[in-house]
This record gives C-alpha cells, structure tokens and sequence, in this order.
C-alpha cells in the first residue's frame, strides 16, 4: 500500500455507512450495503430502477418516511447522526449532509419565491434577519453561476428553467457548506448541454467546498464525467465497487460489463447494428434469494450462481485498494472485455 | 394575469344577465295573480283589473321584459307591488344583514372545518372521531341543526336569544349552524390537500433543511392549503349573500332570505327579481374575488392561458 493511500485510509470519510439495510414492511429495498466516500471526492453509485440505489441515498441522508425500517450505521463526517436527540438532529443536519433531489420543480415550494426558500436556511440556523438571510440567499444564487441573481431569487419555481431550478436546489444544499452531498440522479430531466454545465458547476464547487459527494446515477456517461470511485448496485446490493478509471477500464462483474457495452454500443453506434442490451429485467426485491441476483441474465451463469450468493470480496487480481466484487466468474485482470 | 380578469368579469356580467332573464320568464310560468296578492278579500273584478293596470300588468310580456331590462340597465330595480317602495331601498338594508350573517357563517365554517382537517391530519388517532364528525355533520340538514341549537341553546339553556333579529347575540346560533353544516368540506379539503402537501418532494426537502416543524406546517404545508380554501370561501359568500333561507327563517334573521321568501308568497315579482339579481352578483363578485386572492397566495395562477 502507498503512502497516500494509507493516509487518506486515516482521513475522515465524508460518509461511511455500514452494513445498512432498508426494509419497506417485508420488502427489502437494500440489503446490506457498506460504502465510502471520501472528502473532495465524488463516489458515484449506479444501477437501474428498483436497484434501491435511491432507498440508500434517502437512508444516508435520513428522509425515508417512517414506515420504512432502517438498520446499519451511517456516518457522516464521522459522526453518528441517530445518536443525537431529535432536535439537536434537526437542528445540524443541513450542516452535516445536503440532498438535491432529482426533480427540482417538485422538490422546491411551488408558492415561495426560490430565494426565500435558500434564506429561511440562514434564518433558522443562523438567525440572520430577513433582509440579510434574503442578501445571503442572492449571494449563493451567484456561487451556483446564476445570471442576475436578484431577480432570479424573486422568481417563483415554474418561471425557471430546469437546469436553473437545479441550480437552486445545489445552492440549497450547498448554503451551509456541509461535508457531506448527496445527489439523487439531479441530471436525469436536463438535456445534454444543461448537464455538462451542472456537472462542471457541481466540480467546481467541489474543488472549494471539499465535501464528498455521493452521486446517484444510471447514466455512464455522467459517471465517466464526474465520479472518483465507482458503486455498482442490483437488486439492492453492491455487486462491485472500486475506483473509476479501474472499473471502467476493466469491470470485474458481468453486470458492470454489460452497463459499459450498452454505453459504448450508444456511442460509437453505427446506424443499423444492434444496440447491445442486458438480457431480461431487473428482480424485485425478495427477502429469501438463493444464489446471485443476476444469475438469471448472467452470460457466465453456472450451478454455483444459482445455488450459493456470491461475496463481496477484494478482487484478488486487482492492485488497487478496495476494489471489491460480489461474482463467483469474475473477469480476468487485464483481459478486457 | 389582466386578460384573465377581463374574461372572468365579461363572463360575469353574461351569467347574471342569464340569470337575470329566466327569473324573470319563471315569474310569468309561476301561476298566481299578484292583483288577488294584493287585494286578497275577494275584490270586485273591476277593482283587480284596476290594479293591473296600475301594475302594468295587462301590457304585453315582451313589452314588460323590455321595461323591465330597460330599468336594468339604468340601476332602478322596480317598485315593490306591495310595499310601494323602491326594491333598492328594501334590499339595501336586507344585504347587511345577511352580509354580517354570511360573514360570520364563512369564518365559523373556516375555523370549525379547518380545525377538524389539521387535527385528522396532524394527529392520527382521531382520525376516525373526525371522519365520524364530519359525516354527521353532512348528513344533518341545515334546519335540524339550526333547530337544536335553537332549543339547546336558547329555550334548555337560556344562552342565546329566540326571539328572532339582527343583533350580535342574535348572530352566533344561525352562524354556528352556517358554520356545521359547512365545515365538513372545509375539513375534507385541508385534510386532502394537507396530506397530498405533507407527502411531497418540497416537504422532504423542507425536512433535509432542517426546519422546525411547526415552521413547515405554517410556511410551506398550510400555505399550499390555502388556495382551494379560499375558492371555497368565495363560492360560499356568494351563496350565502344570495340568501341562507332556512338558516334566515329557522332564526328569525331578517335578511335577503327572509325577503325572497316573504316577496315569493306575496307574488312581489319586482322584489322576487331584486333578490336573485342581487344574488347572482354576489355570487359572481365573491368567485372573483377569491381567484384575485388565489392569484396573490398561489403564483402558479398567475399567468394568462396561451
């Protein structure tokens, strides 16, 4: 192990979570998910619908309705946020983790002006007077490079553009700085152009703030974009996860291989040849599975795929640290696919 | 935001004129002969014929409409046939006196109904004494309610008046029925739009800043609330305005209601007709109103359809 590496191992994460699973009644949404993302760092977890990628997020960040039970730890910054009291909890959790979640327009007060929206966070946690938390709010509207600021923060959700409205929301959860952000597919609704600006927007605020960032994603090409550290998830597990170019340049796990083939067919697509796709669709979520999830769409199922799950464990080929995968067939190091 | 006004008055204006023209229709299919209204006693038939005459009555139906309208159109709604007093005059003091009724029976509505929809939403376990509640509450018709509370309140226990009139002691029994029998709707739609308001992205992200909850209760859930609440309003004081009858006739409150009832038996057409005009414009006015005001609480309808 390097130098570097062994001190980044002793720096805090940004956010740790810990064996965390997500129950919705007798439904498992995530199933015993362990995870990192380091401070300045952007750790991006993709899957498909239902992977239960956005359970994780909400769990994370503490916003899933009551009726879904949650155990494991989170933590943030290297505290536990359940252990404080209710109150105190309310009271430091938008310093502590900041959400923007994937449709701004109905995640912001349809009847607030937006800049009223980013001041009411410097009124009750700063106790900033109107005029000034409203002053403040302008201010953050210009970080996240909005023209004419002032009269944006007058505006009313519906009269903004999509990637403005996203704007806001990363002002939001960015006004009071907290180490941790974690971003629900906050690009799937813009079009390319809007969000190549969100993303290097996203980069450079980063490179300021420091906060680790956890990105949910179905897109590859964002990902490619943007993330440090890739988290690949199905049926409510992380079948792999390692470091970006890593994974990207040499997936271990079918599944992470065929999310790969199916963007490069898209890219470099010739009209007329067959767009690679992964057989069948995803599971639902069961609580009794035997064997891996992904043996029934699998190229390199066997016997043992269907009979025995599959551990997340080091990829033993692999030189990088903590580059894991969940498959009994891994691909060879070095062999590409 | 102005041409949508302008639509909504011009539109106005057509729906009483509507209103208008078939009250008037309806009073010549009505069978009667306000002559005998007046001159009850077996007149002679010369003498009813006098009356006729006097009332304009034995011109032509396309001849009276055009007087009729005509008057209209400059502001003279009539002369009463019984009173021998302009409309105007026997209106006027009758619509303040509904008003303050109106008034009083909206607020109560409001706070009875919205009371019952933020306690069923806020507080689970009595969601189902609410529900019960309010299903009573709409079953009862407007004259039962307002009869037990006259013989509770006024002839058990002696705290309210039963004597009839426009006083403020006099206002709280036939406003607190107004206010019961309204509620329920007032208490579904707060309940509803509490629950979809509570439920949605913006709550969440009110919740992932860390707000007091209280604070999103009155800042973000309630605002949110208040349109649908404030068109409800609207509908209601026209409503009410063009006449509560039962609650007016069960207490004795001399307003519109009252009016309109007393003017039907006696074939009092003019004042029949001043009343459904003067209800017909409130009812427009108030439903105006409430869209400019829903226009100030909810931005959203601020802007003119394409």
């Amino acid at each position: 192990m390097s130098v570097a590496l062994e001190v980044a191992a002793h720096e805090v994460a940004a956010l740790q979570v810990e064996d965390l699973r997500v129950r919705y009644g007798r439904l498992p949404a995530v199933d015993g998910v362990s995870l990192r993302v380091e401070p300045g760092q952007v750790t991006a977890l993709i899957g498909e619908t239902s992977s239960g990628k956005s359970s994780l997020a909400l769990a994370a960040a503490r916003l899933l309705p009551r009726a879904a039970a949650v155990t494991g730890t989170v933590l943030i910054a290297g505290r536990d946020l359940t252990a404080l009291p209710a109150r105190e909890f309310r009271r430091q959790r938008a310093g502590m983790v900041g959400y923007i979640a994937q449709d701004a327009m109905a995640a912001l007060n349809p009847v607030l002006p937006v800049g009223r929206q980013i001041a009411e966070l410097f009124g009750v946690h700063r106790g900033m007077s109107r005029a000034a938390a409203d002053e403040q709010a302008v201010r953050e509207l210009a970080r996240v490079r909005i023209d004419r600021p002032g009269a944006v923060a007058r505006a009313y959700p519906h009269q903004l553009s999509g990637g403005m409205r996203q704007r806001v929301m990363i002002a939001m959860a960015m006004a009071l700085s907290p180490p941790l952000l974690i971003a629900d597919e906050p690009t799937t609704a813009l079009d390319v152009s809007t969000q190549a600006e969100i993303l290097s927007l996203v980069r450079d605020l980063q490179a300021g703030t420091g906060s680790g960032i956890l990105w949910i994603t179905h897109d590859m090409g964002v990902v490619a974009e943007l993330a440090d550290w890739v988290a690949v998830m199905y049926a409510g597990r992380i079948v792999e996860q390692g470091p970006a170019a890593g994974v990207f340049g040499h997936p271990v796990h079918p599944y992470t291989e065929g999310l790969l083939r199916t963007r490069r067919d898209l890219r470099a697509g010739r009209p007329g040849t067959p767009l690679y796709q992964i057989e069948g669709s995803p599971p639902t979520p069961s609580a009794d599975r035997r064997g891996c999830a992904f043996a029934p769409r699998c190229p390199r199922r066997t016997v043992t795929c269907t009979e025995r799950r599959p551990e997340l464990v080091t990829v033993k080929a692999s030189h990088e640290s903590g580059w894991l995968a969940a498959c009994h067939h891994p691909a060879q190091q070095g062999a590409g696919s | 935001m102005a041409r949508t006004l302008i639509r909504r008055v011009a539109f106005g204006v057509i729906a009483v004129l509507g209103v208008a023209v078939l009250a008037f229709l309806l009073e010549f299919v009505v069978p009667g002969d306000p002559a005998r209204a007046i001159a009850p006693r077996a007149q002679s038939a010369a003498v009813l014929a006098n009356i006729r005459a006097q009332l304009h009555l034995n011109r032509p139906l396309v001849v009276q409409f055009v007087d009729y309208f005509a008057g209209l159109f400059r502001g003279d709604l009539g002369t009463s046939y019984v009173q021998r007093q302009s409309v105007a005059s026997l209106i006027g003091p009758r619509l303040a006196t509904t008003g303050a009724l109106a008034l009083a029976g909206v607020v109560a509505e409001v706070l009875i109904g919205g009371g019952l929809g933020i306690v069923a939403t806020l507080y689970p376990r009595v969601r189902a004494a609410v529900t019960a509640v309010n299903l009573t509450l709409l079953a009862l018709p407007q004259f039962v309610v307002g009869l037990v509370l006259l013989l509770v309140f006024g002839f058990r226990l002696h705290l309210a008046p039963v004597t009839g009139g426009a006083g403020p002691a006099e206002i709280v029994l036939p406003a607190l029925t107004l206010g019961l029998v309204g509620a329920p709707w007032y208490a579904q739609i707060v309940a509803d739009q509490m629950a979809d308001s509570l439920s949605s992205a913006y709550v969440r992200t009110a919740v992932a800043k860390g707000l007091p909850d209280r604070y999103i209760l009155w800042r973000h859930v309630l605002r949110n609330v208040l349109s649908p609440a404030i068109t409800m309003v609207g509908m209601d004081l026209g409503a009410y305005l063009s006449g509560v009858v039962t609650v007016e006739v069960v207490f004795g409150w001399p307003g519109i209601g009252l009016l309109a009832v007393e003017s039907l038996q006696n074939l009092d057409r003019p004042v029949v007709m001043g009343t459904v005009i003067v209800g017909a414009v409130a009812v427009v006015l108030f439903n105006l109103l409430a869209d400019v005001l829903r226009m100030y609480v909810d931005p959203r309808t601020r802007e003119d359809p394409a």
